[in-house]
């Protein structure tokens, strides 16, 4: 029986010069689970991310993923332990083709493999079905940095599934993406979803969020103030107060 | 293998059949010793591109592995008696060690910061081997036998001969090896890192593993060339081996070439190093030659910065489109 909890993120803070990013954060993402971290602008949710992916050693605090510790490795070490990330602002290899940007993550170890051949037929096909799935197959030959920005976000969150992430760690995926698209991408979450991904959302479209996440946290100042379902997320007057201030300060 | 031979086949051909006749339709001295020089030069900006065009690091300073292998191969020959021909390919893996352990320092730093840290590589080498006399003989430099087989030395008339065809194995080895590189996974991955180093690193390249490994595999070639050079003059001092413009060179050569590519530095070897002894020999042993090279750099990056043949292959592929498109009317 695996643990009910995939990645679970214990007392962590993390300090950048005299700002505390993120402060005593603690949060728990389960098993088949699509939860949402939202909070206004500066929270700390990007800089969260960032410890989770490794990008940051966290000042203090645990992180696990099935229960192994995962705060002191690599980021590419713990993109190998089964956790994917997307960017707020894009990142492609924009030089590079479509194809070849579906390849490179493709995990593979040992020398042997190292040295073996770039892209490979079954690694092509893999990459085929999923720009088939975010129907951008025609553009496998092209550079990466000539597609519209929304295409260049289908591709990084395509490519990421290249390396069959168990927990899929999403950056703002609406933000400055046009409504039909936010639909296709909430569609391609879900479905995934139901396949089995895990889910960890950071997003200021509350339609989506609200939509799509069955749990939520609310972090402020590097804080969480709030978690718990959608609902009743929406009618929390510490996470109202968050995002629109206090009614008293409103009225002087 | 197949790719190699379909795509480029016939002009890989031609070019390696001139290269191996060479030698016997050009019997002046003068034009071998360029061609030796010339082919070092390829190799060169062939192995610098390794590191400096696939995964993007501008080293300056992989003088310092030339010379290294310049110094074993110069040291075990006098010593030991090894023949250099023979010993450069063994000791060059001393090279790599070396490359191995500088690369796993050096390469914490990025963009301009690491470029000024391989140019104090270099001076940090030419110091030692200054200073470290007991060994490196100091200024005065090491002096070799002259090059022969098994104690006859070969004749003025037919010295450039067998160092022509071992430039042209080390060659056509440092073609092969970056050829398989660029088409494998950890070529892949280097580019990766070129384009995005962070990314990478987030779609699970252990980027630091890929620019070691990286810098270990074009020291290689480096250390081998330099101990074939080291032969070749017989002679090699601190100053002249560990320049800076050694550096310097082999990387406006990939340039001008087509950093990044597979055959650009190859091609920018085979114009920049005979244009050069041109210009020496013409215009006399001065500096011009420098002043020439930087215009030709200045004029490159101007109208083709991505080198020539990049350039060269846009305006055929262009060619093409506008021929086919012009088909169906």
């Amino acid at each position: 029986m695996p643990e009910k909890n995939m990645l679970e993120v214990n007392h962590i803070s993390k300090a950048f010069g005299g700002i505390k990013a993120v402060d005593d954060c603690s949060l728990c993402v389960e098993r088949g689970s699509i939860t949402g971290l939202i909070g206004p602008n500066g929270s700390g949710k990007t800089t969260l991310f960032n410890m989770v992916t490794g990008f940051y050693p966290p000042d203090s605090g645990t992180i696990s993923l099935n229960t192994q510790p995962i705060q002191n490795l690599l980021p590419s070490q713990i993109c190998h332990r089964g956790i994917g990330r997307t960017f707020q602002i894009t990142r492609l290899f924009w030089k590079m083709t479509v194809l070849e940007n579906m390849i490179v993550p493709v995990r593979h170890t040992g020398w042997r493999t190292l040295f073996s051949r770039g892209v490979k037929r079954h690694e092509e096909e893999r990459a085929m079905e999923l720009l088939d799935l975010v129907g951008l197959t025609q553009y496998r030959d092209e550079e990466a940095g000539k597609l519209s920005f929304g295409q260049q976000k289908l591709i990084e969150f395509a490519a990421i599934l290249m390396s069959d992430p168990e927990l899929i760690l999403l950056d703002e995926p609406a933000g400055g993406v046009n409504p039909v698209m936010i639909e296709k991408i909430m569609e391609l979450v879900d479905d995934l979803n139901q396949q089995g991904k895990t889910f960890l959302v950071v997003e200021h479209n509350m339609r989506l969020v609200m939509e799509l996440c069955q749990q939520i946290v609310v972090l402020d100042h590097g804080q969480k103030i709030a978690e718990g379902k959608p609902a009743a997320i929406q009618n929390d007057p510490i996470v109202l107060e968050a995002y629109l201030g206090s009614t008293n300060h409103a009225g002087t | 293998m197949k790719r190699l031979l379909s795509s480029n086949c016939l002009w890989i051909t031609i070019v390696l059949l001139i290269l191996l006749i060479f030698p016997w339709i050009q019997r002046s001295q003068y034009s071998q010793h360029v061609m030796v020089m010339t082919m070092m030069a390829a190799v060169l900006a062939s192995s610098w591109n390794i590191l400096g065009g696939y995964a993007g690091y501008t080293s300056l300073g992989h003088a310092a592995f030339f010379g290294l292998g310049g110094y074993l191969v110069a040291l075990a020959h006098n010593h030991f008696g090894w023949h250099p021909f023979i010993s450069t390919w063994f000791l060059a893996f001393i090279v790599t060690g070396v490359a191995l352990i500088l690369g796993w320092i050096s390469l914490r730093t990025q963009g301009s910061a690491f470029v000024v840290v391989t140019i104090a590589m270099v001076f940090i080498f030419r110091i030692v081997a200054l200073n470290l006399a007991s060994i490196t003989n100091g200024a005065r430099g090491l002096t070799q036998a002259r090059p022969g087989w098994a104690g006859v030395p070969w004749s003025p008339e037919f010295i450039k001969i067998p160092f022509h065809y071992i430039m042209l194995l080390l060659l056509c080895l440092t073609i092969f090896v970056s050829w398989r590189i660029r088409q494998s996974k950890f070529g892949l991955g280097l580019i990766a890192i070129r384009e995005d180093e962070g990314k990478a690193e987030a779609v699970g390249i252990n980027t630091m593993l890929y620019k070691v490994l990286a810098f270990g595999i074009s020291a290689y070639f480096m250390g081998v060339a330099g101990g074939i050079y080291s032969y070749f003059f017989t002679y090699i001092d601190p100053q002249f081996i560990f320049d800076i413009f050694t550096g310097v060179t082999m990387v406006l050569i990939a340039i001008l070439g087509g950093r990044g590519t597979l055959w650009g530095p190859v091609l920018g070897a085979f114009i920049m190093e005979p244009l050069g002894n041109w210009i020496i020999g013409t215009f006399g042993g001065t500096q011009i030659h420098l002043t020439i090279f930087g215009a030709i750099l200045l004029i490159v990056m101007l109208f083709m910065p991505q080198g020539i043949l990049p350039t060269l292959s846009e305006v055929i592929r262009q060619r093409g489109k506008v021929k086919l498109a012009k088909v169906p009317s």
